[in-house]
């Protein structure tokens, strides 16, 4: 049986970590299990249960004052000292082995487009038999036109390209931007976005702007799905789409057979009744 | 009477200084290659100014004339707002970002007397580049001052078609999201040539080549992000550059000073047309406040009112396009209550027929 698990990247402060306290809640609601690994040395709080944490084996703290880094050096260390130690990481995941996974990472890029770190826990992970979908977070607040939405899509691409991961791309903070002025991003209309490309940038793009339209037109996995913490429908939507996208579920329907619970939702009513 | 007021737009002359934004990875050198700078300037007789927007560096290998840790101390700021470093650098920058208006001053004063203006950054790249504070400071430098971004490449570190691709694309990135002139810096040539990478961006077929050998299941991706890329290469420059060595700083300067006849020629008048555009539409909304004032005035023929009668209009209008569905509600009832007339007058038609049928 393979095992299934979320890997939630994107740049610092674009809400990784409320993400997957969200997410958790959500399971927990509806009676699933989820566990949240945290695999970012530097994190402090946490408003969700950590089921195995990359400070158990070492802390950025601790790499910067033994090692005398800086925090950016540390965090290397960190992660480098992670990939030396895979077999703790291997064991500590042994006590999950049955559960839905959800990593939390560290934000910093050069993570995964300048060390190969990030690409050889994934290689570790995929080889110990999960199923992974890279879930990106770009915070909403940074797309407010058609070239800083080029901008975040062109960043997701550069991490595509690194992870060779199936892939959903997630416009977070939904709840506090005005929804007319996004939902125009969740699904473009690349001919309409080239154009407006055309006319925020001088002429020397428009070559440029038709070449990455079509690019994205060709690969329509460069769109944006919403999601807003306050908002249930939108939380479960993200949730089935990287469901669909590492095929989740698709055993395990046997176990939960839907037409049941019409009629246990019945036998209730019936005893209601009485 | 709008017209008095406009305000011209901001002059950028083109005897001023050019103010090189370094960017790029953790690690890729930034700070090595802006100390390497300013031996150059040094050497060069060409007086710039230096400064330091990386609140974390411990030991700064030049002296930067403004420098982030004179006013933040991010350890500090760690401790009392509980942040990681992370979020104690950000902040710090943020802090800093509120008082840029005041370095600015420093900088417009000394323009005149200035060849060059160098930014070193925070190490972690999307601190400065998916910041509101990265934003804030950009944007700020290019509205007064010619500015380019300098991106700087660990050479060693790309030389996977794949790693190497993916630099590409966040550099591509950056450039939309700032919308300034871009120099690929490809540093650290002592330790390995940055040819092959020349070779991949000059060449199509060699890059293909190159990624042919490479064995991922992503390949058609990879081919049309290339396919963009190469028009991407079109508006870019590239210098090969060493910062410990010194290599390469000749070239380094004749692009800087290339971007910046760009930036002159093309992205100037762009940017100043785009800040017309703003300007104009802030004064149309003035002119438009200013006529409902006046009408206003007039209504009340000096009489104290507080909100017109379209002036509410308006505000109703603005409440109902929050509130689309309560719109639609509202029109549906006005439809009702047409229907229900429409059949009150038939009926009322019809009893005077009768009627008259009966007399």
């Amino acid at each position: 049986m393979s095992k299934f698990a979320q890997f939630v990247i994107g740049p610092a402060g674009s809400g990784k970590s409320t993400y997957c306290s969200t997410i958790q809640q959500h399971c927990d609601t509806i009676g699933r299990t989820v566990h949240v690994v945290n695999l970012d040395p530097a994190a402090e709080h946490f408003n969700y249960p950590v089921s195995i944490d990359i400070r158990d084996l070492i802390s950025l703290e601790d790499a910067m004052e033994e090692m005398e880094y800086g925090p950016n050096g540390g965090l290397v260390f960190c992660m480098e000292y992670l990939i030396q130690n895979m077999d703790w990481l291997h064991e500590q995941l042994g006590d999950f082995s049955e559960d839905y996974l959800i990593f939390d990472c560290p934000g910093q890029i050069e993570l995964y487009s300048h060390i190969p770190v990030m690409r050889t826990l994934v290689d570790h992970l995929q080889q110990w038999g999960y199923r992974l979908c890279a879930v990106y977070l770009i915070d909403s607040i940074f797309i407010t036109d058609s070239t800083k939405f080029i901008s975040g899509a062109l960043t997701c691409l550069s991490a595509m390209v690194q992870l060779e991961l199936p892939h959903i791309n997630i416009l977070t903070k939904c709840d506090l931007v005005q929804r007319k002025a996004l939902s125009r991003f969740f699904d473009p209309d690349i001919g309409q976005l080239v154009e407006e490309l055309n006319d925020e940038t001088h002429g020397n793009f428009v070559a440029l702007n038709r070449a990455i339209g079509q690019l994205l037109e060709e690969y329509s996995m460069v769109s944006f799905l919403p999601f807003n913490i306050k908002d249930t429908e939108s939380v479960e939507a993200v949730l089935s789409h990287v469901d669909h996208a590492i095929q989740w579920g698709e055993d395990k329907e046997v176990h939960i057979p839907h037409d049941h619970e019409p009629d246990l939702d019945g036998t209730e009513f019936e005893h209601q009744g009485d | 009477m709008a017209d008095e007021s406009v305000a011209p737009p901001p002059s950028v002359s083109s005897s001023k200084p050019t103010c090189c934004i370094v960017i790029g990875m953790a690690g890729s050198g930034k700070t090595v290659l802006v100390q390497r700078l300013t031996t150059y300037v040094q050497e060069n007789n060409l007086p710039s100014y230096v400064l330091n927007l990386d609140p974390a560096v411990k030991k700064l290998p030049y002296g930067a004339n403004i420098d982030i840790r004179d006013t933040v101390d991010y350890k500090e700021v760690m401790k009392q707002y509980q942040l990681g470093p992370n979020g104690g650098i950000l902040t710090s920058l943020n802090l800093f970002a509120t008082r840029f208006d005041q370095v600015m001053n420093f900088v417009e004063k000394r323009a005149d007397s200035l060849k060059h203006i160098f930014l070193d950054t925070p190490g972690q790249i999307e601190i400065f580049t998916w910041s509101a504070s990265g934003a804030i400071i950009t944007e700020t430098l290019a509205s007064s001052i010619p500015t380019v971004l300098v991106f700087v490449i660990d050479t060693p570190r790309t030389s996977s078609p794949i790693t190497f691709m993916s630099n590409m694309m966040y550099a591509c990135s950056i450039m939309y999201k700032t919308k300034l002139p871009l120099i690929i810096a490809f540093n650290k040539t002592d330790i390995m040539s940055h040819e092959f990478a020349l070779n991949w961006i000059r060449d199509f077929d060699s890059f293909e080549v190159a990624l042919n050998q490479e064995k991922s299941y992503m390949s058609t991706l990879t081919r049309s992000m290339s396919f963009a890329l190469d028009e991407f290469y079109k508006n870019i420059r590239c210098v090969g550059i060493s910062a410990v060595t010194g290599e390469g700083m000749d070239d380094f300067f004749a692009a800087v000073a290339s971007a910046t006849e760009e930036y002159n020629r093309v992205y100037r008048p762009h940017l100043q047309a785009r800040i017309q555009a703003r300007q104009q539409q802030q004064q149309e909304q003035q002119a438009q406040d200013l006529e409902r004032l006046s009408e206003d005035l007039k209504q009340s023929k000096g009489e104290r009112v507080i909100v017109s009668q379209r002036r509410r209009g308006a505000l109703e209008d603005e409440l109902d396009d929050q509130d689309a569905e309560g719109e639609e509600q509202e029109e549906e009832e006005e439809e009702i209550d047409e229907e229900e007339k429409r059949e009150y007058e038939e009926l009322m038609q019809y009893l005077r027929s009768r009627d008259n049928a009966a007399s």
